[in-house]
């Protein structure tokens, strides 16, 4: 990507001794500024146009000096002046990401927006002036972390779930069986009693909700540990993304599907063979048609080791796989796969939601591939240029929708499992996902959120002040992998529970019945044409 | 007997055992009554507080952490007195101000420490600190008494142990040290 920037990084107050502090565990005195004797700089080239956009509010009189802020701010935007024995903010460096605020101990920080943003106008948010001027300072294209922000309509909130009353009956889960368990991948042809005939790889979830794929390097050690934990004790899958699979969690191979994406970082045989299944990535819902970016400076002694690739260099994945220009080159690599590991596992292929992805999906599944995943465009990335994370892609509620149809209706639906991913924020989301034609789905953003992320998606900046996403060693700490796997375990022991709620008041004892069930979802607000995309029925009909 | 033992790959420097500590010594038991009302602080801020006279006169923060977080480029770690079963300390003092408790603590005699820095030479962790804002000998210079973690002997709990978010410090009997 070259020259590239982002809206909050200002080489012109920076300050690395910060975090790491000094031998005596007091951090700098001297003010970030100091050449400047504390005044703004107004020359042009030294980011003028950038104003802040937080502003850190402190009550001085509540504030004991313990410095836990100065210390916890990896963005350059705390410090300490000892003269006058104050605490206080560079506040166009914040980002929000609310770790001062969280870790203060007499909770006397508050982060608010820093003023009224410019002007208003319908036409020219905010957002924009701020990007443009950004822009015009260094010339780059804007990096970003996590998922599309801007205010699309969500399919998501104007679907609504049917309930049972007087003509049929609700379940209870807490009194009767309920079934969440989901198998991932082909399906026999037939069923005859006793003569099971050609049998397949699939995989077993206890529970419909998958680790979408996160990679060593884009995230930390200890988050994608606490993956690998929580997915082995809930009876799920983590995902390795694109950054290969280290050493020490080889002993996931029950519990991890690895991927083969166009870097092809880390592959070999015995990375293909330390897991249950195998995914092809094609694409990606947040950077649709291009690849992936791992920043060098992110590239240390144990990335590069699960990487294959040399410490600080980019590591750079080409936009396409170079040998698939057709289904046909698919079927090659998903052959090789298969072959490869023996036909012992279900190999999956990711692509992103596009236009036309029921026809990509069909020959998808026709060139072999026991999983589909569909990753809508709130998916979510380490780091992708802003335009494209905003701009690029569709919704994965129609995108899935139209996969499941086309495939029922060539008859190959039971050829290949539905993985739908991309911005499920609750067990809702989930249900509605399920009933729309997937047969799971992935969660990374909500498993993020979970662990301490509080979405300032400057995940690209390898500086997560909640050691989510980064590989500093000060920082990487912040997230210890047992306390990650127990809150993940958490969020999707409270998912199963809300999933049997909402099956047994749709009268439906297991997630079986509910796959493809568009009977039970209903429309709110969507036009004709909308319902019909999705499949379903307007809400009183 | 259970001790306190940091976990050095947890640590995130953040110091809030530091501020836990001091809380939990202070009369008022409350951050802002620790700080603002006692005057209470930490041994790495302003070192011009360390010298007793000026600070008591000017009465400026008393830096009186017993843990205290060592800091070693990104390696942090919290330490603090390791409650040691043949305490060199206990040895070295020569008026008995230190002694072993009946479950094993090392404490202080507060009002009979004569601040003659015997403990503090004796002890291999480098757990002992001076606290110069007490004295017990009048018209005395220098001094003041022996200053170390007692594992919080008023609460049930110790406070650093607490507090940390991360768990870098554990609470647990590991036989003997
Ligand atoms: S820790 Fe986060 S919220 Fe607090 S000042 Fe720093 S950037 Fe802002
Ligand atoms: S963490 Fe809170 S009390 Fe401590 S220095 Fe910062 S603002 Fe003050
Ligand atoms: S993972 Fe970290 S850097 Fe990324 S959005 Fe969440 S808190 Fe911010
Ligand atoms: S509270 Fe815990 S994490 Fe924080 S400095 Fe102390 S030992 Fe380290
Ligand atoms: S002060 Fe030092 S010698 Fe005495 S008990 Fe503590 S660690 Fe041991």
């Amino acid at each position: 990507m070259g020259n590239t920037t982002t809206l909050s990084d200002n080489p012109r107050v920076s300050n690395p001794a910060n975090t790491n502090g000094s031998k005596s565990g007091l951090p700098p005195a001297t003010s970030p500024k100091s050449d400047l004797m504390g005044l703004q700089s107004l020359r042009p080239d030294d980011h003028f146009h950038s104003y802040p956009e937080y502003f850190v509010e402190r009550r001085h009189e509540e504030c004991i000096r313990c410095l836990v802020c100065v210390r916890q701010c990896p963005y350059d935007c705390t410090y300490y002046d000892p003269d006058r024995d104050v605490v206080y903010n560079v506040h166009q460096n914040c980002v929000n990401c609310k770790r001062c605020v969280a870790m203060c101990p007499t909770h006397c920080i508050r982060i608010e927006r820093f003023d009224s943003g410019f002007r208003d106008n319908g036409h020219w948010g905010t957002h924009l002036v701020r990007g443009l001027r950004k822009q015009a300072d260094t010339g780059g294209v804007l990096l970003t972390g996590l998922g599309n922000d801007l205010p699309y309509p969500s399919y998501f909130d104007r679907i609504v779930l049917d309930a049972s009353q007087v003509t049929n009956p609700s379940i209870d889960p807490l009194r009767e069986p309920m079934e969440l368990r989901t198998y991932l991948g082909r399906k026999p042809e037939s069923y005859r009693p006793g003569s099971p005939g050609e049998v397949f790889p699939n995989i077993l979830c206890e529970i419909p909700v998958l680790f979408a794929p996160m990679s060593f390097g884009a995230i930390s050690y200890n988050f994608q540990h606490g993956l690998a934990l929580a997915a082995q004790e809930m009876g799920t899958y983590f995902n390795t993304g694109e950054g290969g699979l280290h050493p020490d969690f080889r002993k996931f191979r029950d519990s991890v599907i690895v991927q083969v994406a166009s870097g092809r970082f880390g592959v070999d045989p015995d990375y293909l063979l330390s897991s249950a299944a195998c995914e092809i990535k094609i694409g990606q819902g947040a950077k649709p048609g291009i690849g992936g970016h791992l920043p060098g400076e992110k590239v240390n002694a144990e990335i590069s080791r699960t990487r294959m690739i040399p410490v600080g260099t980019d590591a750079l994945s080409p936009a396409p796989q170079h040998d698939i220009y057709s289904i046909e080159d698919l079927r090659l690599l998903i052959y090789a796969i298969k072959e490869a590991t023996e036909y012992t596992r279900p190999v999956s292929v990711k692509i992103a939601a596009v236009h036309n992805t029921a026809a990509i999906v069909s020959g998808i599944v026709r060139a072999g591939a026991d999983i589909v995943v569909i990753d809508g465009f709130r998916g979510g990335t380490g780091a992708a240029p802003m335009i494209i994370r905003d701009h690029v892609g569709i919704p994965v509620e129609v995108a899935l929708a139209q996969a499941d149809q086309r495939l029922r209706e060539e008859g190959i639906r039971h050829q290949a499992s539905i993985i739908a991913a991309g911005g499920i924020r609750n067990s809702a989301d989930v249900v509605k996902a399920i009933a729309l034609g997937a047969d799971a789905v992935y969660i990374a953003t909500s498993a993020m959120i979970a662990v301490g992320c509080t979405l300032c998606q400057q995940c690209h900046r390898g500086l997560c002040a909640w050691g989510i996403t980064t590989n500093r060693p000060d920082l990487l700490p912040r997230l210890p992998a047992d306390q990650a796997a127990g809150r993940l375990t958490g969020l999707l022991r409270g998912w199963q529970h809300e999933i049997q709620e909402m099956l047994g008041l749709m009268g439906l004892n297991s997630i079986e019945s509910l796959r493809g069930n568009r009977l039970k979802l209903r429309g709110v607000g969507l036009t004709q044409l909308e319902l019909q995309t999705l499949g379903i029925r307007q809400a009183g009909l | 007997m259970k001790r306190v033992y940091p976990v050095e790959e947890r640590c995130i420097n953040c110091h809030l055992c530091e501020v836990a500590c001091i809380v939990s010594h202070s009369r008022t038991k409350t951050a802002l009554g620790a700080y603002q009302v006692e005057k209470l602080s930490f041994n790495w801020v302003r070192p011009h507080a360390l010298d007793p006279a000026v600070a008591l006169a000017e009465g400026t923060p008393l830096p009186l952490n017993r843990c205290r977080v060592d800091v070693q480029g990104s390696v942090f770690i919290s330490t603090s007195c390791r409650h040691c079963q043949e305490p060199d300390c206990v040895k070295a003092c020569k008026n008995g101000s230190l002694y072993l408790d009946e479950v094993g603590r090392v404490l202080l005699r507060e009002d009979h420490c004569v601040g003659c820095w015997m403990c503090l030479m004796a002890c291999r962790y480098g757990a002992i600190e001076r606290n110069p804002y007490v004295k017990n000998v009048p018209g005395q210079e220098s001094n003041g008494i022996n200053h170390h973690c007692d594992l919080c002997r008023d609460r049930s709990h110790p406070a650093c142990v607490s507090i940390c978010p991360t768990q870098a410090l554990v609470y647990e009997e590991r036989g003997s040290s």
